[in-house]
């Protein structure tokens, strides 16, 4: 019997507002799908744009990438640096061709722990929808190598 | 070494001939950019001839420019499953070479196949037949005839052909050759020694190994090595274009789990290739940085291994963002 | 030519330059980079549309900066380049003389940053024809066509880092591919790895590129790595203002913000 596929969401969100935001969601015993692993930044201005491609490249299926409202920022300005960050991230990685549907960027306050739960419910049926990223996986042919025989061939 | 014809017209049969019979064959392609580069073909079709020389060389069937050396996997005993694509290796031609890229795999040889040979190379050179042609045009990046060579040499290759009026004169030189002409032995006439000098390019010669060979020996301390290498950008381009350089570095990729260990090319004229763990770097500027990679071309590797590891197919001027030129720049530092 | 070699001789017989960085002819009749040290040597330098290095790329090499006083003959791009290399406060060491030649064929000799700057405002580019046909024709792309055809691209792609080292934004001492606690960008190269490694390039070059184009120029095997720097400009150009090589202030896109920013993709 087959195995359904199960997304691999990856979540990079700030501490102040989307963690604690998860966190509420949490202790009110909020129920939503169990893919995502979150990891925890000080602020998005600390993200790095390469820790995305460097998730996908280990297996990511989808990412979230959620902070602080623009204003409500705990550092003041770390998200409207992100905020244009991602904005020129996400148009160069659609020139390239990649499926930027399978990064979804939010502000998730502290407040609101039912929209962060209604976020992860939302992204992991999106991708699960798209399926797993073997576009990415399947990148590494290595002309030569022989781990892949059926690409000389090709 | 045995001598044979083939009319210009069966060589497509042979090589679809050699394919067919599930060799991989790997051979000069055009692409979209306007370069040639060799790849693996379907068919004679895809084989590009009008060209002086592709842009990178062929050593990447030998030494690919990643290599995975071995995966491993943490299995359910707990231990390790580690494994290897050396017994995996297929069957190789390679069409098309000029004959410096086959005196590069001569160097590669000697090089990688020392006391301790690299299991790696040698795994894929013994399933390889390399079969060069003669160059009738050459450009004025061309100056094998410097290095110990010429463009009907045979050195290295395992068939040599020359194309003459209609028919190509086919010089067996190794049993590898023998045995590739035999697959299909009834396109093949045999004949006498025939005379490839008029079909031959005449590239220009700037000098010769002899005088370089003493030259050398004080050229070290010669104050044109700055001006020699005042045009380097410090990337990696002359390197791996080089049908003869062998630098490479190792690197595992992976976690706890899995992964692999690769062997990728690098680079003597990337600033940081000899830095030391300390922070010093014993190459720090550009100007002792070139002056290595010509000395080991030049000095080093005659002193070490018998033969110049330059083969004067001037890939290194033609790929250089600053068209650097190697025999110009031995030809000012041993003046 | 002969007005552009006799200025150069002259500039450096009197010592207001040291080193001049020109172009001159090779054997294979191409114009590379040439460096003059002396008057006497003037008579080879070159220049015509021929002439695309981006020479400003060398004021970042020891060997050069230890001269202080350098000329240098630059196309617009070169003296854009430097502008925004000003405007980074990277030229700080050296006393720079620029020769060029303007759209009416004469010999300009620009002598300060706010000479300089004044000209480029005045003799300011577009984009090259040919770059714009391409952009265009990947943007009318579907996103699978344009995933397959830079997969197929970078699978070329030896990491040689000839774009990296021509490019004169590029001018990190130690560059973050060389950084290997972790490793950050792999030093294979395969196709992920140089996915990973043109992504980075084009993002760090965010909003300093000023589309000299050399990158794809002399990219060995071939790759039009400068079509992904120029989206990205245009796309920064366009939302953010501001353009590259412009002027000697610094503050430049990725480096600031607007509360105002607008976007229509974050929930």
């Amino acid at each position: 019997m087959a195995e359904t596929f199960e997304p691999k969401i990856v979540a990079f969100v700030c501490n102040w507002c989307t963690y604690a935001g998860a966190d509420l969601a949490g202790t009110s015993r909020t129920k939503y799908e169990t893919n995502v692993r979150i990891i925890r930044f000080p602020c998005t201005g600390r993200i790095d744009f390469m820790l995305l491609i460097k998730a996908f490249q280990n297996g990511a299926d989808g990412i979230i990438v959620s902070g602080c409202h623009p204003n409500d920022c705990h550092y003041t300005s770390g998200n409207f640096h992100a905020r244009r960050r991602w904005m020129v991230f996400k148009s160069m990685l659609e020139f390239m061709g990649f499926p930027t549907e399978r990064i979804t960027f939010s502000w998730v306050s502290a407040a609101e722990g039912k929209k962060w739960a209604d976020l992860v419910n939302e992204t992991t049926d999106s991708v699960r929808a798209l399926g797993s990223f073997t576009d990415y996986k399947n990148l590494d042919f290595s002309q030569f190598n022989q781990m892949d025989h059926e690409a000389i061939a090709r | 070494m045995e001598l044979k014809l083939i009319s210009t017209s069966d060589i497509a049969v042979f090589v679809d001939g050699l394919l067919k019979a599930g060799k991989v064959v790997v051979a000069p392609v055009l692409k979209q950019s306007g370069k040639v580069f060799f790849k693996p073909v379907q068919s004679f079709s895809e084989v590009a001839t009008d060209y002086i020389q592709t842009a990178f060389s062929a050593k990447e069937v030998v030494f690919p420019k990643v290599e995975e050396l071995f995966t491993y996997q943490h299995n359910e005993e707990g231990g390790l499953d580690i494994k290897d694509q050396l017994d995996r290796i297929p069957e190789t031609v390679v069409w098309g070479l000029r004959p410096c890229d086959a005196a590069g795999f001569d160097y590669l040889n000697k090089f990688f196949l020392q006391e301790n040979p690299d299991v790696y190379f040698k795994a894929r050179y013994d399933k390889l037949t390399l079969v060069t042609i003669s160059c009738s045009k050459c450009d004025e990046s061309c100056f094998c005839t410097s290095v110990d060579s010429h463009p009907g040499d045979t050195k290295g290759s395992d068939i040599l052909l020359t194309a003459m009026e209609g028919k190509y004169y086919v010089e067996v030189i190794t049993e590898k050759g023998y045995s590739l002409i035999t697959s299909n032995s009834t396109l093949f006439t045999s004949t006498d020694t025939l005379s490839k000098e008029s079909f031959l390019a005449k590239p220009a010669t700037q000098f010769s190994m002899d005088e370089i060979k003493d030259r050398i020996q004080n050229a070290y301390a010669s104050a044109e090595w700055k001006h020699a290498s005042m045009g380097c950008y410090s990337c990696g381009a002359c390197a791996f274009a080089c049908p003869t350089c062998t630098c490479f570095d190792i690197q595992d990729e992976g976690t706890q789990d899995h992964g692999r260990r690769v062997r990728c090319w690098d680079a003597c004229g990337l600033s940081q290739f000899t830095k030391h763990a300390s922070g010093h770097n014993p190459r720090n500027t550009q100007t002792e940085r070139r002056r290595q990679r010509l000395m080991h071309k030049f000095k080093y590797s005659v002193e070490n291994l018998g033969v110049v590891s330059c083969v004067g197919c001037g890939r290194c001027i033609r790929v250089c963002p600053s068209h650097l030129n190697i025999f110009e720049n031995i030809l000012s530092v041993t003046k | 030519m002969k007005q552009l070699q006799d200025k150069a001789a002259e500039l450096l017989e009197n010592g207001t330059v040291n080193l001049l960085i020109g172009f001159s002819e090779d054997l294979g009749k191409r114009p590379v980079p040439c460096f003059i040290e002396k008057a006497e040597e003037a008579n080879i330098l070159v220049f015509n549309q021929e002439c695309k290095n981006n020479l400003s790329v060398y004021l970042h090499k020891k060997e050069v900066k230890d001269a202080v006083k350098i000329g240098l003959v630059a196309n617009i791009a070169t003296l854009r380049s430097v502008m925004q290399l000003l405007s980074e406060n990277q030229l700080w060491s050296l006393t720079l003389t620029y020769l060029t030649v303007n759209t009416a064929g004469e010999l300009v000799v620009l002598s300060s940053a706010e000479e300089l700057e004044a000209y480029v405002q005045a003799n300011f580019p577009t984009c090259r024809p040919e770059d714009k046909e391409m952009l265009d024709k990947l943007n009318a792309m579907t996103r699978q066509e344009r995933w397959a055809f830079w997969k197929d691209q970078l699978s070329e792609c030896v990491k040689c880092y000839a774009c990296r080292a021509v490019c004169p934004m590029c001018y990190c001492t130690v560059c973050t591919t060389e950084c290997n606690q972790p490793q950050w960008i792999k030093t294979s190269a395969d196709t992920s790895g140089n996915f990973e490694y043109h992504t980075m390039r084009a993002m760090h070059l965010g909003g300093r590129c000023i589309n000299c184009g050399e990158c794809g120029r002399i990219c060995p095997a071939g790759i039009p790595v400068h079509l992904l720097t120029a989206q990205m400009n245009q796309e920064i150009e366009q939302e953010f203002g501001g353009k590259t090589g412009w002027s000697l202030k610094g503050g430049y896109a990725m480096n600031s913000f607007k509360p105002g920013d607008k976007e229509n993709f974050i929930k």
